[in-house]
């Protein structure tokens, strides 16, 4: 496949994401900046301007209207898609690490940093569309009691919020009554990325500790586990074609041994319920730190530490590719 | 009017090479469909360029919703700078092709790969006599597996196989390079075997000629001991033929000793005379024939 190369960052890619449609695609960084991009062929379309600090989350609604932001500057901003005006500005205690939509769009979820003396926390906000104003008071606050969380999605329904946490363990909230339904060990390190099946019942996270392992949300319980040879940042499955994608930095027996090609950071494919590595896309020049699907599961993009996008569309190939079992 | 003439074709002639190199842009619609497009320009090095593309143009309808069709509408935004220029750093290109091969049998192949690649190593090592400088096996020193202790060659050999395996080590084999200092017919280390700046002459004249002249070492000195300071040390006792102060390579400090070669020999005795023993720079130097006893 020919990749296209988005270059629209100068700084590290902290994550990107692909509209409900699959046909635009959000990519934000350290830079700064968020920038939009038609996925198909990764004509820039334009770049929400008004953070004062590194980018680390975006999300857009179902509709593509709303885009939202997290950043560094401890803000979040709701921006309108289409001409890149900002409508809104949360203000939080500490820096937002992760933004999401719900999956009926009334609710964003923000997942704040701990520091200097604030706690982190999961914060939940209503969203107006038809309203102008955004409320700036949270519905609840989640607290964690142990280590601090990286990570949240909503569940099923919306019915929980699942959040990852610094010291690899996973934790459950029945959000509207703020309790902790369940928490569980899950990893042996700081989980760096969740991603949620479409449908909500179950998700990926990957973790430092070169694991990915997919989870029920109902459960917490573990389903499956993906081992590699480096740590990772990012996970995502495949819509279509049983398949987990997983990316991260380089193992470090391979720093001085490997040639000095560049380009060899490498995105992973797994199957998803034979756990067996089925491949590699290479072709970053630094660590990756974000993958995500295509809805249509036609093609995937990856963001890296090189400031790069590489939008990938799948070759027939890709689709004839069977397991056998 | 012959001349006219001449003069007129001239000029005519020269504007027709430009005229011919340089139309910017042609379009050629081929019979099969396909167009030809063919484009004269200069490239980063100023030259001039003619680029040939033949380009197949296929239509291909494709059935999306309602709401993306629209997008594709969306007019640009916050492309400009806060000063109203545009941002240039914003490109989209096409890379080069990865291929993505998925074969449930994609681990064993890259562990095949690996072991190939190191039994490869292990080949390309053995046949280069590559010895290690602890144990003498057939392995680079920082594979040994004695690395790790303080022995040396004799004392895992056990004394009498150290010396035939430094002989060994020496020869070589006929094509194995031999340092001059090992050559049969080099001059002892001492007689100063390195071509190091002489009395700001600096140049390297071949191995043989350097040191018929008395040389002494001096020894203790210290760290910041330049050439110039030993200079000015041994000048008194005579003409000097050669200094040479012993450096780190990598820090430039004095390594702590010199060789210092005059022109007779009795400069070099009253220098040892004088300089054992001496006081310099807070340190107490020792001085010495350098080959022992001439």
């Amino acid at each position: 496949m020919r990749p296209l190369l988005l270059q629209g960052h100068e700084r590290p890619l902290t994550q990107i994401k692909y509209n409900r449609d699959g046909d635009l695609l959000m990519t934000v960084s350290k830079d700064k900046i968020a920038n939009l991009w038609y996925s198909h062929n990764g004509e820039h379309i334009g770049c929400y301007v008004g953070h004062l600090g590194a980018l680390w989350t975006v999300d857009c609604n179902k509709t593509s209207t709303l885009v939202i932001t997290g950043a560094a500057d401890n803000t979040a901003r709701l921006w309108h898609a289409e001409t890149g005006r900002m409508l809104h500005t949360w203000d939080l205690p500490t820096a937002v690490k992760r933004v999401e939509f719900s999956h009926d769009d009334q609710y964003v979820l923000m997942v704040t940093e701990e520091r200097m003396g604030h706690k982190s926390g999961i914060y939940v906000f209503a969203i107006g569309i038809s309203r102008p104003e955004q409320s700036d008071e949270p519905i609840v606050i989640l607290r964690a009691s142990g280590a601090k969380p990286t990570v949240a999605a909503w569940s099923y329904l919306d019915k929980f919020i699942v959040s990852g946490h610094e010291d690899g363990s996973l934790s459950l909230y029945d959000w509207r009554n703020e309790e902790v339904v369940q928490t569980a060990k899950a990893h042996d390190s700081i989980i760096t990325d969740m991603q949620m099946w479409k449908d909500g019942t179950y998700f990926i996270t990957s973790s430092r500790d070169m694991t990915a392992r997919l989870f029920e949300t109902a459960t917490l319980e573990p389903m499956k586990i993906y081992k590699t040879d480096a740590p990772l940042n990012t996970a995502t499955m495949t819509p279509t074609q049983d398949l987990v994608i997983l990316g991260g930095g380089q193992a470090a027996s391979e720093v001085t041994t490997t040639s000095s090609r560049q380009g060899k950071f490498e995105s992973r494919f797994f199957h998803k319920i034979f756990e067996d590595e089925v491949g590699r896309s290479r072709g970053h020049f630094g660590p990756i730190n974000t993958l995500a699907v295509q809805p249509d599961g036609k093609g995937f993009a990856s963001g890296g530490e090189d400031g790069l996008v590489r939008v990938h569309h799948f070759d027939p190939e890709y689709f004839k590719f069977k397991y056998d079992y | 009017m012959s001349s006219a003439t001449a003069q007129a074709s001239k000029t005519n002639w020269a504007d027709d090479v430009e005229d011919q190199e340089f139309p910017s842009m042609e379009v050629i619609t081929n019979a099969d469909g396909t167009k030809t497009v063919i484009e004269n320009r200069l490239n980063e090095d100023g030259k001039r360029v003619r680029v040939t593309r033949k380009i197949q143009e296929k239509i291909v309808q494709e059935h999306v919703n309602r709401a993306v069709a629209e997008r594709k509408q969306w007019a640009k935004f916050g492309q400009l700078r806060s000063d109203g220029t545009a941002k240039s750093s914003v490109a989209t290109t096409i890379g080069e092709v990865v291929e993505l091969r998925l074969s449930q049998y994609a681990a064993q192949m890259k562990q095949q790969e690996i072991e190939a690649a190191e039994q490869e190593k292990a080949a390309a090592v053995k046949s280069s006599k590559i010895l290690c400088r602890v144990c003498r096996g057939e392995h680079f020193t920082a594979k040994c597996p004695y690395k790790d202790t303080m022995t040396s060659a004799e004392d895992i050999l056990g004394g009498g196989a150290a010396a035939p395996a430094a002989e060994e080590a020496k020869a070589g084999g006929p094509n194995a390079y031999v340092p001059p200092h090992m050559r049969a017919g080099a001059k002892a280390f001492g007689a100063g075997g390195r071509a190091a700046g002489s009395l700001g002459a600096g140049d390297a004249r071949g191995d043989g000629r350097r040191d018929e002249n008395p040389t002494i070492r001096i020894t203790n000195l210290s760290e910041d001991t330049l050439e110039a300071d030993v200079n000015q040390l041994c000048r008194p006792f005579g003409p000097l033929a050669r200094v040479f102060v012993a450096t780190d390579r990598s820090t430039g400090y004095c390594k702590g000793f010199a060789f210092v070669s005059y022109y007779d020999h009795e400069s070099a005795e009253k220098a040892i005379a004088k300089l054992n023993g001496h006081g310099f720079d807070n340190l107490i130097l020792s001085a010495d024939w350098a080959n022992g006893g001439k």
